[in-house]
């Protein structure tokens, strides 16, 4: 497995090639190419000395300014004999194949091809078409680092790597999708990371063969262990913080080129839960915040099924006072309890689904109307019960608090699976239903590494940033389920 | 399972139960428990209480079930004939909680309701409130049993169950006492002053208020501590009571600000309690009675237990020794 390992890291860029026979490069080869690309620039000059040099790039992807800067006005003033020399860029490569031009010319980068000594030269002249470095939309936090990832693989790498400053954390690249030729670079810290997690992960890029990657997302759903769950194996963000702190507990982290968002991996169920503000605010208040969030899952999962079983199953089990309140609220409807949670989750879906799609402003109006006037109308209409909207907001906004968008998503579903039951057995079905999430959950794996840890498999010593966060000091090792190489977090242990 | 939406049904709170004739027995409640809807009283002549639970389903649209049954109101009669078919009945059923109240009642009690309909429109319920709201702990004021309780106190060789007694009149529905009874069969009624000196050897040890007209004395926050001791040969029983509380209000013409004379009070206020109290003892010793438990302290570990009639007969002719000993906060300067 090292021998493997250190195979790999000699050589570190690896492409995964759309033809296996390898053609030389040669002008003619290389205009058939550029041919019928609207784009293509093919550009020849004499230097100083005489040379005849000729520039082949795509204009759309190569930044011009540094074109004449790095390229044309050296080889105009200079008197080199070979053309590389000319060139005012850290990084010539000289290309034997057609492919490696090929790859070098859609990355952005200019060839130079000096006629005399018929040699191929790629200059990386990248038009870096980027966003600002913004605050995160999905994962918002008080305090902490306010920076986020943004689609420019580079900049994202320079983000962590401020923030982990060792020679130890190890980049390994490859390309993806015979299409999109996505870059996904694998992030790991040599020496903490379990050597077993990266050469999995490597192992699973290496057997992606597909020909389109546009987001992050989809290379996780590549690299899925189990791919019919609603439960996300891979933890994505768009926080520098978030991964930096992964990296250092052992975890390996993912990225993916023109994607904001970076795969964290192995994670349990229980980092779903996690914000990095947990480990910013006091422990106490942090503590109290994660069991709030992991109360408001369950409401948020089970409270409309609860009403549903309750209402239609064991009303001897309500208190009188509140029988009272709901029999008068569901005097008058004309639909089952099922059918009457099931329409008000639906409607509630279709309002969260729409207010994403909209436009800012559009999305304050159906707030208001979805809010109000739905809430109020379908009560008034005899649609549904007061206590049933007010259910059904209480379990909305309970699903909001987890950080994790995915967990946000796969709660309605579950939501929805636990209705069914509840309508036809009660608190029976609840409960199996929760059997069955239960043992569902203890069956995933990520990154082939059990997905209920620390619970199931039982780590006694990991329930400190668990259901509750102990102080930052109490938290000498690092998390055991992770496997890692280096056990402690602090140089000098007693 | 029976799938049946909250809606389509009517839970019953509240059943009565009276003596009709020899062989039948009335059986009354109040449909609907929705708020809004005009209530009405249902009674039926029947045999049986299930019976007339499924007979109420059919002059009603909405299905009648028990699961949300609190109370069950037992006429005095029927309570001295033997409560225990009927409890059976109750223990019996799954969907019925044992956290069932159940009360005597002396008097028409659906006269009452019928009465009471138009003025208040949750009866039932209130009804139900009531007798939660005095089952509390420290309530010091009736003796509330739950279904539970009162099995348990039937079913136990050494215990006697008791139940809270209301007379009913047509305007009226007031706590008379505590009703005794014999294993299943009501005996007779501890009146109010027995029961407050039931409530605090026994029930709650605890009266929020206790008047005591003979000696011109009302005294509150009334906490007691009962010590029972039986001799070996079961002949002779002492039972120390330490009393706590203050006094609330004096209408006497003692002065209390004289040491002696608040000693004085306290004499009186104890002679009388022991009096009070043997009493109490001798009418349950008399009507073959043991609510108190006290038969439960011939249990010991490694001895055979002696049977329940035998106990009864030792019971009745055991020797008591009363002894109260009583702590007043005066709430008035007392000179030296």
């Amino acid at each position: 497995m090292f021998s493997k390992k250190n195979k790999n890291n000699n050589d570190p860029t690896k492409t995964i090639p759309s033809t296996t026979c390898q053609t030389p490069v040669t002008l003619d080869n290389l205009k058939r190419v550029l041919a019928n690309i609207d784009e293509a620039e093919i550009i020849e000059r004499q230097t100083n000395n005489g040379q005849q040099v000729m520039m082949l790039y795509i204009r759309s992807l190569v930044n011009l300014e540094r074109l004449n800067e790095a390229i044309v006005e050296p080889l105009i003033s200079s008197s080199h004999l070979t053309i590389h020399e000319y060139m005012i860029s850290s990084k010539v490569s000289r290309m034997i194949t057609l492919e490696e031009a090929e790859t070098h010319l859609l990355r952005g980068d200019v060839i130079l091809y000096g006629m005399d000594h018929e040699e191929f030269w790629a200059v990386p002249l990248q038009n870096t078409l980027s966003r600002s470095i913004q605050q995160s939309g999905t994962e918002t936090i008080i305090y902490g680092a306010k920076d986020s990832f943004s689609e420019l693989l580079e900049q994202n790498i320079t983000m962590i790597r401020r923030r982990i400053p060792l020679m130890n954390l190890k980049t390994e690249s490859f390309t993806i999708g015979s299409i999109s030729k996505t870059e996904v670079v694998i992030l790991y810290i040599e020496g903490i990371t379990n050597p077993d997690y990266v050469s999995i992960a490597r192992k699973k890029i290496a057997s992606i063969d597909f020909d389109q990657f546009l987001d992050s997302s989809q290379v996780a759903a590549f690299m899925e262990d189990h791919k019919h769950s609603v439960f996300p194996q891979f933890q994505e963000t768009d926080r520098p913080d978030s991964c930096a702190f992964s990296l250092g507990i052992g975890k390996l982290v993912i990225m993916v080129g023109n994607t904001a968002y970076a795969l964290i991996a192995p994670i349990t169920f229980f980092h779903l839960f996690q914000s990095p503000e947990d480990y910013f605010l006091r422990w106490i208040i942090s503590s109290f915040l994660r069991c709030i969030r992991y109360l408001s899952f369950i409401i948020s999962v089970t409270l409309i099924p609860f009403y549903v079983a309750v209402t239609t199953h064991h009303y001897q089990m309500i208190p009188l006072q509140i029988l009272f309140v709901l029999l008068e609220s569901r005097s008058k409807l004309p639909f089952s309890p099922f059918w009457e949670a099931f329409l008000m989750l639906i409607t509630l879906e279709i309002i969260k689904e729409a207010s994403l799609r909209m436009p800012t402003k559009s999305g304050q109006t159906l707030g208001v109307i979805g809010g109000i006037v739905i809430g109020q109308a379908t009560v008034e209409a005899g649609f549904a019960s007061n206590v049933l909207i007010v259910l059904v907001g209480i379990s909305a906004i309970a699903s909001f608090l987890v950080p994790n968008y995915e967990v946000t998503k796969s709660n309605s579903l579950l939501q929805f699976i636990l209705l069914l039951l509840a309508a036809y057995l009660g608190l029976f079905g609840i409960l199996l239903g929760a059997i069955g999430i239960l043992a569902h959950l203890n069956g995933l794996s990520s990154l082939k590494q059990p997905y209920f840890a620390p619970v199931a498999p039982f780590y006694l010593k990991e329930w400190k940033d668990l259901f509750i966060r102990a102080p930052l000091p109490w938290m000498k090792t690092r998390p055991e389920y992770l496997h890692p190489v280096q056990k402690w977090r602090m140089s000098r242990r007693r | 399972m029976e799938n049946n939406t909250i809606e389509e049904i009517a839970p019953v709170i509240f059943w009565s139960l009276n003596q009709s004739d020899d062989r039948h027995m009335d059986i009354s409640t109040l449909v609907p428990p929705l708020i809004h809807e005009k209530k009405r009283m249902l009674t039926l002549k029947v045999d049986l209480q299930k019976q007339g639970g499924k007979e109420f389903n059919l002059i009603y649209y909405r299905e009648l079930k028990p699961g949300q049954l609190r109370v069950i109101v037992i006429n005095e009669e029927l309570a001295r004939k033997g409560v225990l078919p009927l409890i059976s009945t109750y223990l019996m059923d799954t969907d019925i909680s044992q956290r069932l109240y159940l009360i005597i009642s002396r008097g028409n009690f659906e006269e009452f309701m019928r009465e009471q309909l138009n003025d208040q429109a949750n009866l039932d319920y209130f009804l139900y409130r009531m007798l939660k709201h005095y089952e509390a702990s420290n309530q010091g004021e009736m003796s509330i049993l739950n279904l539970h309780q009162f099995k348990n106190k039937l079913f136990s060789p050494f215990a006697d169950p008791y139940l809270p007694l209301f007379e009913v009149k047509k305007d009226n529905f007031t706590y008379k006492g505590t009703a005794m009874f014999r294993h299943d069969k009501m005996i007779n009624m501890l009146p109010l002053m027995d029961d407050q000196i039931f409530q605090l050897i026994d029930n709650d040890h605890y009266l929020k208020l206790f008047a005591i007209p003979s000696s011109d004395v009302t005294l509150g926050h009334v906490r007691s501590k009962v010590d029972i001791d039986l001799d070996p040969a079961y002949k002779n029983m002492t039972i120390k009571i330490d009393l706590t509380g203050r006094l609330e209000e004096y209408r006497g013409n003692k002065n209390l600000h004289e040491r002696e004379e608040l000693a004085k009070l306290h004499q009186n206020i104890e002679k009388y309690l022991v009096s009070r109290t043997s009493d109490l003892l001798k009418t349950m010793q008399q009507w073959k009675i043991d609510p108190l438990e006290i038969g439960t302290r011939t249990l010991h570990p490694f001895s055979k237990p002696i049977s329940d009639s035998e106990w009864l007969k030792l019971w009745e002719k055991m020797k008591l020794k009363i002894e109260y000993r009583l702590t007043i906060q005066p709430l008035v300067n007392v000179n030296q």
